[in-house]
């Protein structure tokens, strides 16, 4: 049992075609359930990309989704995480900061993230370096807020270490295209492992790229249970039994 | 058995010549282990035969006695010339002394040394590199690094090809017959299966970089089994020997 806790749904504007991959990426990597934002909603209108995305996981089972919320546009947000969350097919709410120019540290990120503690559920940020810091700090500052670190700072995974550390409602998600030797396995030691999540950026990027990092840190199998699925069931309060 | 096995997937692959392997240290990072026998160890943990190895000490501090260490490893490894861009004088004097000793292949390190692609000595080295007849392995972003090898009919593998630029590098190879790519992190779901499999090579950047990702990518690749064959080693020793 897998749960991919960042995952897409939609086109990208890279040279790829890759808008139908998705549950054949899944099957080949053991990928049980994926959360999924809509591309169109993460890069250029979150509303009409998390309309778009709410007819489509009608059609799916294997599938739920994330709201995604411009912190921009905090009256769109507000609607949508009305339509959407009540639905029980969206599950959690995605924030790109560095499409949305909107930082964690950012008034209007902060104010974004109160919003989505008040709906109760967690939220996916977008974190590179040691932005993950300031992703912490505005976690600690909004009371009731469950954040997961979207690629865990990338090449920044020594401040989501820190940040993990200093935050016990900060869980760390690990997708990212480059593989440094050793990063999962360093997180993995040093991190409360009920806060390890399994994420790939598919269809962005092909789930061999996270799973192989994580396969190739060597979890021991209690841990490498958490990480594959067990935390992201808790934490997306997700009626799931292996 | 954990959710995360690899080796299901990796199967029976097999690669014959990766073609991006260091050996030494950078000082400014932790580990890992750099040592000649510490590398070629990993190298066969993943079931890889041979890696084109180039040397950091080179790289970063002496050409000569850098090259003169990869230069002495087994037949597990095709030495490949580190040559430094901020020397082009002194780059284009080993490149001589090493093709003189039959070495095939350069490497390039412009983001180590500070080099940007417009710099006269990217130039200066490219151009005696394919008079030489020697490969060019070299880092940097294609977007840029392709322009001072442009025109020279050089044979040159970028290493650090981001499926983020695939397209910058799919048009720059239709007009260059000597450009590939290395694999490493071409990780979008679509990347091997869109460039042709003749310039793609299996490179990992072992011990630096985790050779399980680009091992399961190709291994669960869209490409035949002669394809994958090409792309892990075959492409590589027609390149290097």
């Amino acid at each position: 049992m897998i749960i991919d806790v960042h995952a897409h749904w939609g086109p990208w504007f890279f040279t790829m075609d890759v808008a139908g991959a998705n549950l054949r990426a899944m099957d080949r990597f053991g990928i049980d359930l994926s959360i999924v934002s809509a591309t169109e909603a993460v890069i250029y209108d979150a509303p009409a990309g998390n309309r778009a995305l709410a007819a489509w996981l009608e059609t799916q089972d294997r599938h739920l989704g994330y709201v995604t919320v411009n912190p921009r546009r905090q009256a769109d947000a507000e609607r949508d995480l009305a339509a959407y969350l009540p639905t029980g097919r969206f599950v959690g709410v995605k924030i790109h900061t560095d499409y949305t120019r909107s930082p964690a540290s950012s008034p209007q990120t902060r104010e974004a993230l109160a919003m989505v503690a008040e709906a109760g559920v967690p939220a996916l940020v977008h974190t590179w370096g040691a932005s993950v810091l300031e992703l912490a700090q505005t976690c600690l500052d909004t009371p009731g807020l469950r954040v997961i670190a979207g690629h865990m700072g990338a090449d920044g995974f020594a401040h989501a270490i820190e940040a993990a550390n200093g935050c016990d409602r900060l869980f760390l998600e690990p997708c990212y295209s480059h593989a440094p030797a050793g990063r999962i396995a360093a997180v993995a030691a040093a991190v409360d492992r009920t806060r390890l999540l399994f994420g790939t950026d598919s269809t962005l990027i092909d789930p061999a790229s996270a799973f192989g990092a994580v396969a190739a840190a060597g979890l021991d199998a209690e841990t490498a249970d958490l990480v594959a699925w067990r935390n992201a069931a808790r934490l997306f309060d997700l009626d799931i039994t292996a | 058995m954990t959710a995360f096995d690899a080796s299901r997937l990796i199967g029976q692959l097999e690669v014959t010549l990766d073609v991006d392997v260091l050996v030494g240290e950078y000082p400014d990072r932790d580990g890992p282990p750099g040592s000649p026998p510490a590398v070629l160890d990993v190298l066969a943990a993943h079931r890889v035969r041979a890696g084109a190895v180039a040397s950091l000490r080179a790289a970063l501090f002496d050409m000569r006695s850098g090259n003169d260490e990869v230069l002495a490893l087994g037949t597990r490894a095709v030495p490949v010339g580190a040559v430094d861009l901020r020397d082009p004088v002194g780059a284009v004097r080993e490149a001589e002394r090493l093709a003189e000793l039959g070495v095939r292949a350069v490497r390039l390190f412009p983001d180590e040394q500070g080099v940007e692609a417009g710099f006269p000595s990217v130039r200066h080295v490219a151009r005696k590199a394919a008079a030489l007849g020697l490969v060019v392995l070299t880092g940097g972003d294609v977007r840029r690094f392709w322009q001072p090898f442009a025109g020279l009919e050089a044979t040159v593998v970028f290493l650090d090809t981001h499926f983020y630029h695939l397209g910058d590098f799919l048009v720059v190879a239709a007009d260059e017959p000597g450009f590939h790519t290395s694999t490493r992190l071409l990780n979008s779901p679509d990347a091997l299966e869109t460039v042709p499999a003749d310039r793609l090579l299996y490179g990992s950047r072992t011990p630096h970089y985790e050779p399980v990702v680009p091992l399961l990518r190709l291994a669960t690749s869209g490409l035949t089994p002669e394809e994958i064959a090409a792309v892990a080693g075959g492409n590589a020793r027609r390149l290097l020997g």
